[in-house]
């Protein structure tokens, strides 16, 4: 047996991490849930019957580090890459597409990447910001009876292209469903919004969708009390996690959405799984308050992901797993949900999202309650400007 | 016995003006330049191509900034946006069939006529106030940057660059890039080891002392800070191209941000204002040292079998980085080029010099 794993080249995945700039606010999280799925797996047996090893490295949010990272690791064997971070994952991109090396971009990165006829070798499992948007909109056009006909949509994003990126898809929706959009760009880090807000008084809008981070949440929650403007209008983009509520004020949040494609809270079972077989016995990879996050049950649903995909390439093609065989793994992945614990995903070789599936969750003072099922609306607009940009690439 | 002096005197204005006054500094030039030529056979492609490549660039783009700070004296806060407006500028000529060489040369010239127009408006102040201003032009270039799809390239904004052909041929092999990004920090350097040597240099030296009393001595000294920024602007803009061309192969905003522009100043200030080789030493601290340290310390960790967590893990390299520009600068102010310079003076004359104490 000893000499079989000596000789075995273990399942690795290359976590190229900004663990030391400005990803820090959900980069830790992650991590950890992926080293902890890592040792999870291990102690049932491993992925066809070796150890999976996940080998975290920082880049400090630099293209050039990034850069580094991937080629050292491919040096190495490892062809699964994931960076959480866009300028990362913009550098690495036309490498790994030259090498034919998998590059996992879950929630960060170029969104027309989903679109598997042009991005052959690129990944990113989990809503694009133009389905998640998509999705909140169908959640309010829910909420009026099917009717958005004279319904005030408000859009404070951050002005650079994390928060750009939707307002295509609002506009379009805008004319198909005939609400009235109102932009609010607000600049970078976010800490000066009283103009936004004071303005979205004056125009009174009926939802306020929001496109920021971190603490930008938190002074967003400051305006709208200044201005009397409800939080129960306020649906947040997937990045607002139980710090920035902490922040908001766990009373003062109450009635506030987000989006997102994984259950939040602490009751998801493979958490309770990891906590039971590892943190419980001293074995897990960093402090259990990290694991009290919604980030780190982000985390396990993309490392879910990564190793289920691996487990089928295994059984699929047998060992050892390659970057092709690994690509077929990825590929018949249907409907699957970790257990309960994300939205489920069908990745196809057209299709490298996996549907687009996301919920809408409102937090009650306490805790967060699901508003919606999973949903993926409006497919066809959210593909037509997919289609649309992914046909630039490479132009 | 390392610098041979003897039989070297100069007894002529030529001879005494020349770029290597002791044999010994040109004999290192040429050596060090047949290890670059030979490079590709000797070091392993990661290295070759995710260490020495991005140095030799970022270091012709730091000497750039070195003409327009060290040389000419007036700090500049923009300079990763001249560029981003070089890179921009020089993928979309090629994007409409344009050859690369004059892709190239079009970018340099571009970034050189934004880089001397800003200048213009910006030289009527000076010091900090033109620190400023330049830092604005920078705000202007990334809100441009991430507000004109049709600049940026659309989806995230990212532009994907064409594949880079000089003289007729495709250039995709590890070694090709590499020899494309020396071929540029050569000629760079060469043409500021001449500018020493040349009244331009002599007169933007002039300006940096005191530009009004270089102005009694008859230099038209916003002239010739309009001709440090364009000719600066100029380097920067080809260097950011080729730094696309050769490197990131796609362009997009976070690559030439304002932290950008700091990170080279930094490089300037570290390697030492005014100093070539010491452009070289700075971008080398800057650019590769938290990757490498980084490196080590991983290693290190996993060798002594420590537990340490991954975020800490992180946060070490930057602390030693910090620490390595703390104790550099305290050392020797004027940085590292100064320092090379000091033990280059320390072993000049011995260990003959030993014998006379």
């Amino acid at each position: 047996m000893a000499g079989t794993l000596a000789l075995a080249e273990p399942f690795k995945v290359g976590v190229c991490y900004d663990l030391s700039k400005a990803y820090t606010f959900a980069t830790p999280q992650v991590s950890q849930a992926a080293m902890d799925v890592a040792k999870l797996i291990n102690m049932q047996g491993g992925i066809g019957g070796e150890p999976v090893e996940v080998i975290v490295r920082d880049h400090g949010n630099e293209p050039q580090r990034g850069i580094e990272c991937y080629s050292r690791l491919s040096r190495e064997g490892v062809f699964v890459f994931d960076t959480l971070s866009t300028p990362v994952s913009l550098a690495i991109l036309p490498r790994a597409m030259e090498d034919g090396r998998i590059l996992m971009q879950s929630l960060v990165g170029r969104g027309d990447a989903v679109d598997g006829t042009v991005f052959e070798w690129v990944y990113p499992v989990g809503p694009t910001y133009w389905g998640q948007m998509a999705n909140d909109i169908r959640y309010i056009k829910q909420l009026h009876d099917d009717d958005l006909s004279d319904v005030k949509i408000g859009y404070i994003y951050f002005d650079y292209p994390f928060g750009q990126e939707p307002i295509e898809i609002l506009k379009t929706l805008s004319q198909k469903e005939g609400f009235e959009l109102l932009l609010y760009p607000v600049p970078l880090p976010g800490s000066d919004q009283s103009g936004a807000w004071s303005k979205m008084r004056r125009d009174n809008p009926d939802h306020v969708i929001s496109w920021m981070l971190g603490g930008a949440h938190v002074v967003a929650s400051k305006e709208m009390q200044r201005n009397r403007i409800p939080m129960d209008k306020y649906i947040s983009v997937n990045w607002l996690n139980e710090v920035d509520i902490a922040n908001i004020g766990a009373e003062a949040a109450t009635g506030l959405k987000r989006g997102t494609n994984v259950v939040g809270g602490q009751d998801v079972p493979l958490r309770l799984e990891i906590i039971n077989k590892l943190y419980d016995e001293g074995e897990g990879s960093g402090p259990l308050v990290n694991t009290q996050d919604v980030y780190y049950n982000t985390g396990l649903a993309m490392y879910s992901i990564i190793f289920e995909a691996a487990r089928r390439a295994a059984d699929l093609e047998g060992m050892p797993i390659t970057a092709e065989s690994y690509k077929k793994g990825l590929e018949s992945l249907e409907n699957y949900d970790a257990n309960g614990l994300m939205a489920p995903i069908t990745v196809t070789a057209e299709d490298h999202g996996g549907g687009g599936k996301t919920r809408i969750e409102m937090w009650d003072g306490e805790t967060w309650v699901p508003q919606t099922d999973w949903i993926a609306a409006y497919g066809e607009v959210v593909w037509d400007v997919v289609r649309e940009s992914s046909s630039k690439y490479g132009e | 016995m390392f610098y041979r002096l003897s039989g070297v005197y100069h007894s002529s204005l030529i001879s005494d003006s020349r770029m290597f006054k002791v044999p010994a500094d040109r004999n290192l030039a040429v050596f060090l330049l047949l290890i670059g030529l030979a490079a590709p056979f000797i070091l392993p492609s990661l290295y070759l191509n995710s260490y020495i490549l991005p140095w030799l660039i970022w270091t012709a783009a730091a000497l750039g900034l070195n003409l327009v700070t060290g040389w000419a004296g007036q700090l500049h806060l923009g300079y990763a946006a001249v560029m981003a407006v070089g890179a921009y500028s020089a993928i979309h000529t090629v994007r409409l069939g344009v050859p690369w060489e004059i892709a190239l040369i079009i970018g340099g010239l571009a970034a050189s006529v934004i880089g001397s127009l800003f200048a213009f408006a910006a030289l009527r102040v000076k010091g900090l106030y033109l620190a400023l201003t330049t830092l604005a032009m920078q705000f202007v270039m990334d809100w441009v940057l991430t507000h004109s799809p049709t600049i940026s390239g659309g989806s995230h904004a990212s532009l994907q660059a064409p594949t880079l052909a000089l003289l007729g041929q495709q250039i995709t092999s590890d070694a090709g890039y590499y020899y494309v990004a020396l071929g540029w920090c050569v000629l760079v350097t060469i043409f500021m080891l001449n500018l020493k040597r040349t009244g331009l240099g002599r007169a933007l030296v002039a300006v940096r002392e005191k530009d009004f009393a270089a102005a009694i001595l008859g230099v038209n000294s916003f002239y010739y800070k309009i001709l440090a920024f364009a000719a600066s602007s100029f380097i920067a803009g080809v260097s950011g191209a080729l730094l696309v061309a050769t490197f990131y192969f796609l362009a997009a905003p976070e690559q030439f941000s304002v932290n950008v522009s700091i990170q080279v100043l930094a490089m300037v200030i570290v390697g030492g204002l005014g100093s070539i080789i010491g452009s070289y030493f700075g971008v080398a601290l800057i650019l590769l040292v938290p990757g490498l340290v980084n490196g080590l310390v991983v290693t290190a960790s996993e060798e002594l079998g420590m537990q340490v967590n991954v975020e800490t893990l992180a946060h070490i390299p930057n602390a030693v980085y910090g620490a390595l520009i703390v104790i550099i600068l305290m050392i020797e102010p004027l940085g590292l080029g100064k320092l090379y310079g000091n033990i280059r003076d320390y072993l000049m004359t011995w260990p003959f010099d030993q014998l006379r104490k």
